[in-house]
C-alpha cells in the first residue's frame, strides 16, 4: 500500500556463496553481535517498562504506602475504588473526554488533510500552522489557554462580546469546564493526525483515482471507494495513538483546573497522581492504574472491531 | 512522489464551480490556520503589556515592554530552568540514540532467533502509556542500588530521585524510537553489509561505519522527537524533583501559573514564550524530516 515510501534496492550482481563452514561461523558472529547490540534496549525496557507493569498489578492487591510494613489485601482496593466519589467522577469524565475528543479530532484532521492534499499553494505554511500546537509543551499550551479563558480580560470573552455574548467563567462554571478542556485537547491534537493522514493520502494510488475519475465517479464516490479503504491501516494507527493519548490527559487538567470546580474535570491520571503522591495510598492508586490499563485495552479492542466491520462492508 | 512526470490535468477546461470550490478551500484552510496560530500571537502580545493594559480585553500593547522578559526572569529562575531543560534534553537524546539505533539495527539486519517476536514486544510496549507505570516506576527509581545513599539492595536512600540520572535514564530510549530506527534500517539493501563483510569489516564496524551513516534522516527524526519529548515532559519531573536546582522549564511554568488569582499574566506569557519558541524554531527548521519520520512510523507499521 505504500509503494512510494519503500526504496527498492538496486539489484547487485549475485555474489558467490562462501564455503558452508565459514558461513556458519559468520552467522554465529552475527548472532552474537545482534544480541550484544540489542542488550541495552532489552535491559532498559525490562527495568523501566516491563517490571513496572507487573509491579503495578501486584501493588494493586496491597495496602502499600511508602512505609516499611504492608500486607496483601486481595480485591479490597478495587471494591473501595468503585464506591469512591472521586474515582467515579474521574472515570466518567475521562471516558466522556475520550469519546468526544477522539472522533471529533480524527474527523477534523482528516478533513483538513484532504484539503491540504489538493495540490494547494503554501503547503509548508499550513503544515507548520497546524503542527505548532503539537510541538509546544502541554504546560505552555495550558497557561496560554488559561489566559484565553480568563473571565475578566481573556480572548474568549473578548471575542464573544463582539457578538453580544455575556462573559462566561469558562473554567469555573461546571457546565463549561470540561468542554473548555476538550476544545484545547482537540486543538492541540490535530497536527499529528493531519500529518499522518496527509502522508497516507499521498500513498493512495493516483492511477486508481484517475481511472475512477475517467469512469465518471463523482468526488464523493472516489473518496468512499478509493481513498477511504486505502486509509484503513492508518486509521487504526491514528485511533490507537489517540486512545492512548486522550486517556493520559494530565498536564492540561493539572495546570488549568486541577480537577475542579468540585470534581467536574477530575480525570483518572490526576486522581491517580493525587492518591499516590498526595495521600500516599500507593496500593489504591495502583488499582486505579490497572483499571485505566483495562479501559485502554477495551477501547483499543472496540477500535479493532470497528475497523473489521468497516473492512467487511 | 514518483509520478511527478505525467500528471497533466485530467479535464482540460475546469468548470467555474471548481474555481469557487478552490476559493472556499483556501478560505477554510486559512481560517483553520488562524485558529491554530491566534493563541500564540495573543501570548506574544500579552507578554509586552503592562498590568494596567491587561485589566481589560485588548489586542495590541501600547508599547513593546521588552523589560517584561527581563523582569519575568528575575521573578522566577527561568534561566536556570531553561538550562536544566536543555541539559535533560541533550542527555536523553544521546542516551536514546545510543540504545535505539543499536537495537533497531539488530532487529532489522542481524539473524537473531525470534527477532519477529522481539519486534512485536517493542511494538506492544510502544502502546503502554507512561501513566500506567507511574507509581512502580517511582519506586524502582527510588531503589536503584548504590545511588543516593542506597545500599546494594536498594534500601535506605533516595536512589535516583532528585538526580539527573532519574530525570534522564528512565524516560529515554522509548520503544517508539527502536521501532523507528528499525523501520529505516530494514529498507537498506543487505548487499551493502555483505560487501563490507567480504572486505573483512566486523559486525560493529558494519553497523557503525556503513549502515548508520545511511539512515541520517532517521537519526535526525529521532533527535527532534526526543528533544521535543524531553523539553515538554512534565509529570515525571514533577514527581521526582523536590529542589529548584534541577527543575525543568515546564515545571517552573506550572509553579508560576499555580495561583490564578495572583498570576502576573505578562510575566507568565513572557516565560511561556521563552519556553515555546525554541521548539517552534526547531520544528520550522526540521519540518520536512519531522514530517517524513512521522509518516514512516504511521504507514510502514
Amino acid at each position: 500500500m505504500s509503494a512510494t515510501l519503500e526504496r527498492t534496492p538496486t539489484v547487485a550482481s549475485p555474489r558467490r556463496d562462501a564455503p558452508a563452514k565459514d558461513s556458519r561461523k559468520l552467522v554465529r558472529s552475527q548472532v552474537r553481535a545482534g544480541w550484544l547490540l540489542l542488550a541495552p534496549a532489552l535491559l532498559h525496557s525490562g527495568i523501566f517498562l516491563v517490571i513496572p507493569i507487573i509491579f503495578a498489578v501486584a501493588l494493586s492487591f496491597t495496602d502499600y504506602s511508602f512505609g516499611d510494613s504492608w500486607s496483601w489485601v486481595g480485591f479490597e482496593n478495587y471494591s473501595v475504588l468503585f464506591g469512591d466519589a472521586n474515582f467515579r467522577a474521574a472515570f466518567a469524565n475521562t471516558v466522556l473526554y475520550a469519546v468526544v475528543v477522539i472522533p471529533v479530532s480524527m474527523a477534523v484532521s482528516l478533513a483538513i488533510a484532504l484539503g491540504l492534499n489538493q495540490k494547494i499553494r503554501g503547503l509548508g505554511f499550513f503544515r507548520t500552522a497546524f503542527y505548532v500546537p503539537t510541538v509546544t509543551a502541554t504546560v505552555a499550551i495550558a497557561t496560554i489557554w488559561l489566559w484565553i479563558y480568563n473571565p475578566g480580560s481573556g480572548l474568549a470573552n473578548g471575542f464573544l462580546s463582539l457578538f453580544g455574548f455575556a462573559p462566561n467563567q469558562w473554567l469555573s462554571n461546571p457546565d463549561t469546564a470540561l468542554p473548555s478542556l476538550m476544545v484545547v485537547g482537540i486543538w492541540q491534537g490535530l497536527g499529528t493526525k493531519i500529518i499522518i493522514y496527509l502522508a497516507a493520502l499521498q500513498g493512495v494510488s493516483r492511477d486508481l483515482q484517475e481511472s475512477a475519475a475517467l469512469d465518471g465517479a463523482s468526488r464523493w464516490q472516489r473518496f468512499a471507494n478509493v481513498t477511504w479503504p486505502a486509509l484503513g491501516p492508518v486509521q487504526f494507527f491514528v485511533l490507537v495513538t489517540s486512545i492512548v493519548g486522550t486517556f493520559q490527559v494530565f498536564d492540561l487538567v493539572y495546570v488549568m483546573t486541577d480537577g475542579g470546580p468540585g470534581t467536574e474535570t477530575m480525570v483518572l491520571v490526576l486522581d491517580i497522581y493525587q492518591n499516590a503522591f498526595q495521600d500516599l495510598r500507593l496500593g489504591f492508586a495502583s488499582a486505579e492504574t490497572v483499571i485505566l490499563m483495562l479501559l485502554i485495552a477495551v477501547f483499543i479492542g472496540l477500535g479493532r472491531l470497528l475497523q473489521k466491520a468497516d473492512v467487511n462492508d | 512522489m514518483t509520478s511527478a512526470t505525467v500528471t497533466g490535468p485530467i479535464a482540460g477546461s475546469k468548470a467555474p464551480g471548481l474555481r469557487v470550490g478552490r476559493v472556499l478551500l483556501y478560505v477554510a484552510l486559512c481560517l483553520g490556520a488562524l485558529v491554530m496560530i491566534t493563541p500564540f500571537v495573543w501570548m506574544v502580545l500579552t507578554a509586552f503589556k503592562s498590568d494596567l493594559e491587561i485589566a481589560k480585553f485588548s489586542w495590541l500593547p501600547g508599547e513593546l515592554r521588552w523589560r517584561n522578559f527581563v523582569e519575568a526572569m528575575q521573578t522566577a529562575p527561568f534561566l536556570r530552568y531553561f538550562r536544566n531543560s536543555l541539559f535533560i534534553a541533550i542527555g536523553e537524546t544521546a542516551f536514546t540514540l545510543a540504545v535505539c539505533t543499536t537495537a533497531g539495527y539488530a532487529l532489522a539486519k542481524l539473524p537473531i532467533r525470534g527477532s519477529k517476536a522481539l519486534l512485536s514486544y517493542f511494538i506492544l510496549l510502544l502502546l503502554v502509556p507512561f501513566q500506567i507505570i507511574l507509581v512502580p516506576l517511582f519506586l524502582i527509581v527510588k531503589s536503584i542500588p548504590l545511588f543516593g545513599g542506597n545500599n546494594i539492595l536498594g534500601q535506605g536512600g533516595i536512589g535516583w530521585l532528585n538526580s539527573w540520572w532519574g530525570l534522564i535514564i528512565p524516560l529515554g530510549a522509548a520503544p517508539l524510537f527502536t521501532f523507528l530506527a528499525r523501520q529505516f534500517y530494514v529498507s537498506l539493501p543487505n548487499e551493502l553489509a555483505q560487501a563490507a563483510r567480504v572486505d573483512g569489516l566486523g559486525e560493529f564496524g558494519i553497523f557503525w561505519r556503513i549502515m548508520t551513516p545511511l539512515i541520517k534522516p532517521a537519526l535526525i527524526t529521532i533527535c527532534v522527537f526526543q528533544i521535543e519529548a524531553a523539553w515538554n515532559a512534565f509529570l515525571w519531573p514533577l514527581m521526582i524533583t523536590t529542589s529548584d536546582e534541577m527543575r525543568p522549564l515546564q515545571l517552573g511554568l506550572a509553579i508560576f501559573a499555580q495561583n490564578p488569582a495572583e498570576v502576573q499574566w505578562p510575566y507568565l506569557m513572557a516565560g511561556t514564550a521563552l519556553a515555546t519558541l525554541p521548539m517552534i524554531v526547531m520544528f520550522i527548521f526540521a519540518q520536512k524530516r519531522f514530517v517524513e519520520g512521522m509518516a514512516n512510523v504511521g504507514i510502514k507499521g
